[in-house]
């Protein structure tokens, strides 16, 4: 149970940042730490002890293994993660063109 | 001593040496995939990360001639498309889409699992080069002038 306490003070770790930081980049490692969290949750769900990681080799049964259907969701959530990180990259350095600033609290002009 | 682009020469010295063996841990987990822990997407993100390392190190110039970027980017689009030429060629062989048309071989062998070795091969490139390809994109100094493209 602490496990999974814990890794909800990391999600409210990453929450804190994308609501009180001014920096867009840190926003955005905010929003990563969040998605982190999340990954871990899933996978802490999964995880039972003395159990072996699901892919089958040699002399071990299936019984013996984690449940691989988490795992599987989650390295499809990286993969995303992966995708909208790049794209909020991608947008902060457009924003940086215009603005020649990251600071979210200077960022007020709708044009020119 | 002339001062150069990129980091000190104990970096570059260090990045030198250890990006082949980046590169054959990334190769070794993509031609694995099918065995242990790891395949195309794990396997790709290490080749990208040498790539990435060399571009830290030496620089922006030097990189673009060691690599030929718009042979990445050819390869880049190669690889996805080249995978959806196996996706095909499974149904025509019957049934669905991605469906295995190769001999299946032995259980624990590395040549074995029918296509998934290939596709493991053709999910490498493609992430180990547009995850290289995206950070070449993104860190252009060009873009931070005003109007700057991508």
């Amino acid at each position: 149970m602490t496990v999974y306490l814990l890794c909800f003070v990391l999600f409210l770790v990453g929450l804190y940042g994308v609501l009180t930081k001014r920096d867009l980049i840190k926003i955005i490692l905010s929003l990563t730490i969040m998605a982190y969290s999340a990954n871990l949750f899933l996978i802490l769900f999964a995880y039972r002890t003395d159990a072996l990681y699901p892919i089958l080799s040699k002399g071990v049964q299936p019984g013996q293994m984690v449940d691989p259907l988490p795992q599987a969701m989650v390295l499809t959530s990286i993969v995303i993660e992966l995708g909208t990180t790049a794209l909020l990259v991608a947008l902060v350095v457009r924003i940086y063109q215009k603005y020649k600033t990251f600071d979210i609290t200077k960022i007020r002009r709708l044009s020119g | 001593m002339k001062q150069q682009a990129g980091m000190t020469i104990i970096v570059k010295t260090v990045t030198r040496l250890m990006v082949w063996i980046m590169l054959v841990y990334g190769m070794y987990l993509i031609l694995h995939g099918h065995l242990t822990p790891g395949g195309g997407f794990g396997g790709g993100v290490i080749l990208a990360l040498a790539f990435l390392c060399i571009f830290l190190a030496y620089g922006r110039t030097y990189t673009e001639e060691w690599l030929n970027i718009k042979l990445l980017h050819q390869a880049e689009s190669a690889a996805i498309l080249l995978f959806l030429v196996v996706g095909l060629l499974g149904v025509t062989a019957g049934g669905v889409f991605l469906t295995n048309f190769l001999y299946h071989g032995e259980l624990f062998s590395l040549v074995s699992a029918g296509t998934i070795p290939i596709l493991n091969i053709l999910i490498g490139v493609k992430v180990g080069v547009s995850l290289f390809l995206a950070v070449w994109v993104l860190s252009d100094p060009h873009l931070l002038e005003e109007g700057g493209d991508m």
